[in-house]
């Protein structure tokens, strides 16, 4: 649809311009302060630094103890990525494409927690990780986040797996493959699609869980990097080193764009398609 | 032939087949009725105690459902929710909406680069947004106070957030903004499907854009806003780390909201004026919030029924 450019084209595209920068301009402004002097910070807000202070980011990672929170932040997300996506793989496979009695009850009981808010659990949850002593423990937090429930992930690969086409599954039958050689060789590989979607919604969730480790992490050596920034903010209010500080916040974006610059198609469609299930 | 060969595989091995299903199903099952759905129904006996959480929990019946009706924070919160579900969730859908049109059919070189831009704030943690805006905020080095001192309306040091006047309705901006990019992508996809036919005919016949905008596309894409409203009004219930981290529903409870309220109750360092902590009666606000969900479920049931035109 071609049509002639006129002057309300450049009020429309100076609209699009003003949302962009409002997403834009507030993360540069951060990342400039964050390379700047406290003197200088509190000189002008405004001001670009006289030069790059690269030395507020190696501060930040020691005096909030980052290295630390990166490590137990690698272990909680790396450890409940790949054991939370392994096993919704094996549950979805045998859900969608084997048969056996009991199947449509455990379908219909997953199903329920779509009409469950998670938030009236957290409670008894907390009450029932303390009585098996998970609590202030990042195993307790993978144990929580692999294992419970999450319906968007099922439906997602549900629909991956059931467009493969029930021939090259027969045909390994007969040759005489187990069904763990069906799923290992076949199945995980063609619906390596939809898993890897899976993995990164997953990755995005627990990377940005707040909550679970605000909750469940009472000592700080435990404590994820997002819990550890938010930490390092209430004790501003003391110390007032804004630009560590800022660098801190940089740092702890910088997972979120290497992966949403690498992934963007795929969670820009992997968003739809939740939506169209919720 | 094929069919024999089948059977027997199924025949042979059926124990194979049912050691399968036990690993592949048996520890997701547990864990889900485990970590799930048994804290969910417990929640309900939960609401009936007293109980801080170290002692020994006492069985006091409906008294917290009582105590509830008589608790003005439970009100104030729910006030806070209910004025913020009249604010934001129009404003979410009518900014998505307008800017998803743009992108969709005005055709800039600039359109593709803005939607994967607008999503962005959507992948960050939200500790990040929070903090952000916690700057943006600040009265010494804020960035608002700074623009307004640009302008020449020097305010000196006022802290947004730190007022009961301003501090609910500082709220609003990081809602808005956080939340625009998925639904612009939600929209724009919907727009995506709507045939081009239509509009072709609609510009033969001299209509506008603002004519097509609300005679074509918004009646067939009306399925997909209905279900964008419900989310964002039931997000605006269920989420409450932003405030949380921004203000903890302070100063003096002109932030809260029922989550952060209940949270509170049972995990946080101040409830109200005391710091006791009380599982019972955060649960019983948690089965609140369970019914008002529900209602609200219902309600826009009935009140916005799903008029998709079929096309």
């Amino acid at each position: 649809m071609v049509e002639k450019r006129l002057l309300s084209d450049y009020i429309w595209r100076f609209v699009l311009l003003i949302w962009g920068s409002s997403i834009l301009l507030p993360l540069i402004w951060i990342f400039y302060e964050a390379l700047k002097t406290n003197v200088e910070f509190f000189a002008d807000i405004w001001a670009l630094p006289s030069k790059a202070n690269w030395k507020n980011f190696s501060n930040a990672w020691t005096m909030f103890g980052i290295g630390q929170s990166v490590l137990n932040t690698l272990y909680y997300v790396g450890a409940s990525l790949i054991i939370g996506t392994f096993l919704v793989a094996l549950k979805t496979y045998a859900l969608v494409r084997l048969e056996f009695r009991g199947r449509k009850l455990i379908w219909g009981l997953i199903m329920l927690s779509l009409f469950l808010p998670g938030i009236t659990a957290l409670v008894p949850q907390y009450v029932l990780m303390r009585s098996i002593h998970l609590t202030n423990s990042l195993t307790g937090l993978v144990i929580l986040d692999s294992f419970g429930e999450n319906v968007f992930f099922l439906l997602l690969l549900a629909g991956f797996m059931k467009s493969i086409p029930k021939e090259v599954e027969e045909s390994a039958f007969i040759d005489g493959a187990s069904l763990f050689k069906v799923f290992f060789r076949i199945i995980l590989p063609l619906s390596m699609p939809g898993i890897v979607t899976v993995a990164i919604f997953r990755f995005l969730g627990l990377y940005n869980n707040f909550i679970g480790p605000f909750i469940y992490l009472s000592d700080q050596k435990k404590y994820t990097i997002g819990l550890n920034i938010y930490n390092a903010n209430t004790m501003m209010q003391y110390k007032s080193n804004w630009v560590t500080l800022f660098a801190g916040v940089m740092i702890v974006l910088i997972p979120s764009i290497v992966v949403y610059v690498l992934f963007q198609k795929r969670i820009l469609e992997g968003a739809t398609l939740g939506a169209v299930k919720g | 032939m094929l069919h024999i060969l089948r059977k027997s595989w199924y025949q042979k091995t059926s124990t194979q087949k049912h050691i399968f299903i036990l690993i592949a199903i048996g520890p997701a099952l547990l864990g889900y009725l485990l970590f799930t759905l048994y804290p969910n129904i417990t929640s309900v006996y939960y609401s009936l105690l007293y109980w801080t959480g170290v002692t020994k929990p006492d069985y006091v019946g409906f008294d917290n459902y009582v105590k509830i009706a008589h608790d003005h924070f439970f009100w104030n919160a729910l006030y806070h929710n209910f004025l913020y579900t009249l604010i934001i969730p129009p404003l979410i859908l009518i900014i998505s909406l307008f800017l998803a049109y743009l992108l969709t059919y005005k055709g800039y070189r600039e359109s593709s680069f803005y939607k994967v831009l607008y999503f962005f704030p959507n992948v960050l943690p939200v500790v990040v947004i929070s903090l952000l805006w916690a700057f943006i905020y600040d009265g010494n080095f804020g960035l608002i106070n700074a623009f307004l001192k640009m302008i020449s309306i020097d305010i000196g040091e006022y802290y947004w957030l730190g007022h009961e006047k301003t501090a609910f309705w500082a709220i609003i901006p990081p809602t808005v903004w956080a939340g625009v990019g998925f639904y612009v992508v939600i929209i724009m996809n919907a727009m995506a499907a709507i045939p081009k036919s239509l509009y072709e005919s609609a510009i033969l016949e001299g209509a506008s854009h603002t004519q097509r905008l609300y005679h074509i596309t918004i009646p067939l894409i009306n399925g997909v806003l209905r279900v964008c409203l419900l989310f964002i009004v039931l997000g605006l219930f269920r989420n409450f780390e932003l405030i949380l981290v921004l203000t903890n529903g302070g100063p003096s409870g002109s932030t809260d909201v029922v989550g952060l309220y209940m949270f509170n109750y049972a995990f946080g360092s101040k409830v109200g004026t005391a710091t006791i902590h009380d599982y019972g009666y955060a649960s019983a606000i948690g089965m609140c919030l369970f019914v008002i969900l529900i209602s609200i479920k219902l309600i826009m049931d009935k009140f916005l029924p799903d008029k998709t035109v079929e096309f």
